[in-house]
């Protein structure tokens, strides 16, 4: 059987009469009736993307101001020149996505899956390529300690950009969540590598890098928390 | 739509007028009952209604339609698993009570072999008539990814079609 004659079919199929009934469409237009009234569209996606981005840049600056740009001060050239450029193109990546995922039927260029993917592979690639330091002193406890103030400074980052797209619709909240997540991650990287003097490639690759896949799986169980209460509060 | 921004009532009740029969008719696509689908079309369009503002002037309007009226299906359909194990009970206590059983429809009868997804995809090309490019943007996945549900939901028709006879669906009838 050709796709055509299906095609055909299930035409045929669909001509069936749907008998919707009127009252139903009368009872809608009452419902939204009282309500209505002028709204203001969402801004340009690159008017919010670039206000994502400087929040998120925000974050990390006044991170690593009160704790310190010992990091940023004991990189040369090359690493300087490397690791905020890739960070902020990674940021603005995520930003685009973010506000995609909050504008209904809007083109996905890339998912949010493969945005946490990039922006995790895209920095282990920048630091192996960079740190070259193979010793590992005090790697669980000062990593941990990056870790936390990575994610201290990630999740603020999220928070801020979620309710910079308040106005938005995410239609698929876990996802939007987890797109936020990377972006707040990308913040908390950026805040230890402008603060954080230890190049161990070892620290680097695994604590450091660390804070995006975390704080992307932090914004998914609060992107799928949020739907839940949303759904409870419609009730 | 942008007039319907704007506050207008006669272009919200022309897009109510024009815009929910498909939405309706993708509700029953995914075998549910007459009542369920009103129901979920009168939360779609309350929904519609509270995030209009995030419409752009200038996209196509028909993907973000479906794109909430998605939202509201998906969320009904998880609901309705969290509640599945109650209304078990509810059935075994109402078996007694007569009830109008729900006619499936041709269209819902043709697509209930297809997977969910399978089942939306073929639902919004080809009854409605979408591009690619609109389902994509409805569905929150890529071009690609559409033509491959419907690859394979064609590859399962075909099966089905096979099955049961072509001239059974061609002339419109169901047994």
């Amino acid at each position: 059987m050709k796709d055509e004659e299906i095609d055909d079919i299930l035409k045929k199929a669909a001509q069936a009469p749907q008998d919707l009934d009127p009252l139903v469409l009368e009872r809608i237009g009452d419902s939204i009736k009282p309500s209505l009234c002028p709204v203001r569209p969402l801004p340009p996606v690159w008017l919010m993307a670039v206000g994502l981005v400087l929040v998120c840049a925000a974050v990390s600056l006044a991170g690593a101001a009160r704790a310190g740009f010992f990091g940023a001060a004991k990189m040369n050239l090359l690493e300087r020149s490397l690791v905020f450029p890739a960070l902020g193109l990674l940021a603005c990546l995520a930003a685009v996505g973010f506000v995609h995922q909050m504008i209904p039927a809007s083109r996905l260029r890339v998912s949010p899956g493969a945005m946490l993917a990039l922006s995790s592979v895209g920095l282990l690639a920048v630091f192996a390529h960079l740190f070259r330091d193979y010793h590992t002193d005090h790697f669980f406890s000062a990593g941990i300690a990056c870790l936390l103030t990575g994610l201290l400074h990630a999740i603020p980052a999220g928070l801020l950009s979620w309710l910079m797209l308040r106005r938005g619709f995410a239609v698929n909240p876990a996802s939007a969540g987890l797109v936020a997540g990377t972006l707040g991650g990308l913040a908390g990287v950026g805040m230890l590598e402008l603060h954080c003097p230890n190049f161990q490639a070892a620290h680097i690759l695994v604590w450091h890098t660390a804070v995006v896949p975390v704080s992307a799986a932090l914004g998914a169980l609060l992107g799928w928390e949020l739907r839940f209460r949303a759904r409870s509060d419609d009730r | 739509m942008v007039r319907y921004q704007q506050g207008d009532f006669a272009a919200a009740t022309a897009l109510i007028d024009r815009i929910s029969p498909p939405l309706h008719r993708f509700f029953l696509a995914k075998s549910i009952s007459r009542a369920d689908a009103d129901d979920l079309l009168q939360e779609t369009w309350l929904r519609i209604h509270k995030v209009r503002h995030t419409y752009r002037p200038g996209e196509p309007a028909l993907p973000w339609f479906y794109a909430i009226a998605r939202h509201i299906r998906v969320d009904h359909y998880r609901k309705s698993i969290r509640t599945a194990a109650g209304e078990r009970e509810l059935e075994e206590m109402s078996k007694g009570v007569s009830s109008a059983p729900h006619q499936a429809g041709e269209l819902e009868a043709l697509l209930a072999p297809l997977s969910e997804a399978q089942r939306e995809v073929i639902a919004m090309l080809k009854v409605e008539g979408m591009s690619l490019e609109e389902v994509a943007r409805a569905t929150s996945s890529s071009v690609g990814s559409v033509k491959q549900k419907v690859h394979r939901a064609y590859k399962k028709l075909r099966e089905t079609i096979g099955a049961t006879g072509p001239r059974k669906w061609r002339s419109g009838g169901l047994a």
